[in-house]
């Protein structure tokens, strides 16, 4: 008998950790509208000197949270362990994802507040920080693409009268994957769509990440809520 | 093994030309997972030797003596190479999750503990972020300004050329939890040399620490015995598991105990078996 | 059918090569991975002969020829547990074997010492080009040793049982020791004599 004590709490700390997001993107002075690029030194040393207080918190709080999709990940992981394949290797491929999107969004955090640590430090210091955090979080794409990628052919590869996941998940996924790839280009300019504050390295990106956040975070719950009726049914 | 797995029903065999036979693989071929993540792996470690020593012409390392007006120069010289070459770069490194979940599952199939498997898909997944990313992230940062401070270029590089040279361990580590399964395995999933030539490549890794230390010689980033050799080797393994690990793909037969031999050419030959995909 | 097979098969070759055969392998890794690392020391030597001269004085050739004695007596005490091994006579075996680790441990802390005295004397890794190439080699020649002890704890443990007792695995924790000790004696003269 499978242990499934405690999955539903898994599952629910998703919304909790979205909503801490949400605040915290918010909180922060530098996501609504994003910082350009373009700031000369003493434009960021000056930004990061007048919010100090916004920015310490708000990367606080991501700093708290920066782990918490990783329940998320790993439950979609065994989910497809269940799928109709021949070996574990999908899943396996979904745990060796998990890990790294929080791990480089976690350096970014921590290069923003080193930033806000000595405001009063020399401007050129500061950008350099500054530039580290947002390339960093600007191009943590890659193992978010290997994911929802990985996702979409382990859903395609699921030949049995009831899959585990509807087929439209797995084209949603490729979708999003597609929407996070300019992202991995940000900095390659330093203004336009792909300029960090761009539309496509920013808005594009994150929204698609919060937008994947949410329909699976609803496709995981009723799978599980399905499975569990399933077993409940059976015993 | 050419019967597909599903019970709807499926011609057995393939069609007649390369596409089609390609297609009706990666429908049907009941090793598709394996041999799907096999091919990653290949494709990866081709667009990785392509990115680091053509594309941004990071590899070979230049030395860690030079002075700051140089290395500015260097930074200028590969400004497009490295922008561009890096954003490849951070578009395809997921490309090693499939690869360190097939290392990872030939450890399932010995005879060990499922310690080995677990612990080693954790080492090599972070592995690639201090090891690579922190890297790219670095070099990156370096070339967006180009007239940023050349003090702070003169640290990117620093930091580019130490945290990739540098944060071996992982590597190391994750070569030994391998190692002692293969010695220790009763399935024969790899031939113990291979166990051997696994060993040497974790003490040329140990061999790279060094570059913390020395700014010249045979022992900086960019050494003799640092870099050079500690290549050479690397090369060599990752040729050798390559095609380890395609032979063990051949040879699985999703059973458990002993792995079998591959079977003699002329009877593979005769038996008809499903297309391998090519 | 193969599982037949196997068994004669290898038997016939552990006739031809003693110990496992892939061991020989890994001896030769070995052998050419040295080979690499000595070149690189000959090559950078003949660039600045004088500083390697004068480093070479501050060795000391007394500890390197003890050491090469220790070892080569730690060879001869494993090539004795291996003759007594294969007549069965496991009690000398068992004793020859802690021999060898007693050997590798005096050299161990020979070298040990020595370092510390180098060390002492001001020389360290990062004082000078020769000293950088002695402490890697010699450290490195030392991480084998320490895994040559984990090697002879192997091959105890098989001498110790009844149950166990492959002849094989005896071997081939054999041949790594005596690769170990080759290794050492290469390092010597490179070190210690060429002058």
């Amino acid at each position: 008998m499978r242990r499934t004590d405690g999955e539903l709490i898994m599952l629910w700390a998703l919304p909790a950790i979205a909503i801490i997001w949400v605040s915290a993107f918010v909180l922060f002075p530098g996501f609504l509208h994003p910082m350009s690029p373009t700031m000369s030194a003493e434009e960021v040393a000056s930004f990061y000197r007048d919010e100090t207080a916004r920015i310490r918190y708000s990367m606080i709080l991501f700093n708290w949270f920066g782990v918490g999709l990783i329940p998320t990940v790993i439950l979609l992981a065994m989910q497809v362990r269940r799928m109709a394949h021949r070996t574990p290797i999908m899943s396996y491929c979904l745990i060796a994802c998990a890990g790294g999107p929080p791990t480089l969004f976690l350096i970014a955090n921590m290069f923003w507040l080193l930033g806000g640590f000595r405001p009063e430090r020399a401007p050129e210091l500061t950008q350099l920080l500054n530039d580290l955090a947002w390339v960093t979080f600007t191009v943590l794409v890659p193992y978010l693409i290997a994911q929802c990628l990985l996702l979409a052919l382990a859903i395609y590869w699921d030949r049995q009268d009831k899959p585990v996941f509807p087929t439209w998940v797995a084209h949603f996924n490729l979708l999003i994957a597609i929407a996070l790839v300019p992202a991995a280009f940000g900095a390659l300019a330093l203004n336009g769509p792909f300029a960090w504050d761009g539309v496509l390295s920013f808005w594009v990106k994150n929204i698609a990440i919060a937008v994947w956040i949410v329909v699976m975070g609803v496709v995981l719950g009723q799978t599980i809520r399905r499975r569990r009726a399933e077993t409940a049914v059976a015993a | 093994m050419t019967t597909s797995t599903e019970g709807t029903s499926v011609s057995d065999t393939p069609p007649e030309s390369r596409l089609g036979r390609f297609a009706w693989n990666c429908r049907h071929h009941p090793k598709r997972e394996l041999w799907f993540a096999w091919w990653v792996m290949v494709v990866f470690y081709q667009l990785y030797g392509v990115l680091f020593f053509f594309v941004t012409r990071v590899q070979p390392p230049p030395s860690p003596a030079w002075d700051t007006p140089m290395i500015v120069q260097w930074f200028d010289d590969r400004h497009d190479g490295l922008l561009v070459g890096f954003g490849i770069v951070f578009l395809i490194s997921g490309m090693c999750a499939p690869m360190n979940a097939l290392l990872a599952y030939s450890m399932r199939r010995m005879s060990v503990s499922r310690i080995f498997a677990y612990s080693y898909l954790i080492m090599y997944s972070l592995s690639a972020i201090p090891g690579m990313l922190v890297m790219a992230i670095a070099m990156t940062v370096g070339a967006l300004r180009p007239d940023r401070d050349p003090e702070l270029i003169h640290w990117l590089y620093d930091f580019a050329f130490l945290s990739f040279s540098g944060t071996m361990g992982v590597f190391l580590v994750g070569s030994v939890v391998w190692l002692v399964a293969i010695l220790l395995d009763k399935n024969n999933v790899f031939p113990k040399w291979f166990a051997y030539l696994g060993l040497c490549n974790a003490l040329t890794e140990v061999v790279v620490a060094p570059a913390w230390i020395f700014q010249r010689g045979a022992f900086a980033w960019n050494g003799a015995i640092a870099w050079w050799i500690n290549m050479v080797v690397f090369v060599t393994y990752t040729a050798v598991f390559i095609v380890l690990l395609r032979r063990m793909i051949e040879r699985e037969d999703f059973g458990t105990g002993p792995l079998p031999d591959l079977p003699d050419k002329r009877e593979s030959a005769s038996a008809g078996s499903v297309g391998v995909l090519r | 059918m193969t599982e037949v097979a196997q068994p004669q098969l290898e038997e016939t070759r552990s006739r031809f090569v003693p110990g496992q055969p892939d061991m020989w392998l890994f001896v030769l890794f070995e052998a050419l991975l040295f080979t690499g690392y000595f070149s690189v020391y000959l090559v950078s030597r003949t660039q600045n002969q004088d500083l390697y001269l004068q480093s070479q004085a501050d060795l000391d050739l007394r500890v390197g020829v003890f050491n090469t004695i220790v070892l080569l007596s730690s060879s001869w005490a494993i090539a004795r547990c291996v003759r007594a091994a294969r007549e069965g006579v496991y009690p000398a075996a068992l004793r020859y074997a802690f021999v060898t680790v007693g050997f590798g441990v005096v050299f161990v802390i020979s070298k040990v010492a020595e370092w510390i005295h180098e060390i002492g004397m001001g020389n360290t890794f990062t004082s000078d080009e020769f000293f950088q190439h002695y402490f890697f080699l010699t450290s490195l020649h030392c991480i084998h040793v320490l895994i040559g002890f984990i090697v002879m704890g192997v091959v105890i443990y098989q001498l110790r049982s009844p149950a166990r007792r492959s002849q094989q695995l005896v071997e081939t924790g054999a041949t790594y020791w005596h690769t170990v000790d080759f290794l050492w004696v290469l390092i010597f003269a490179m070190l210690y004599v060429v002058r």
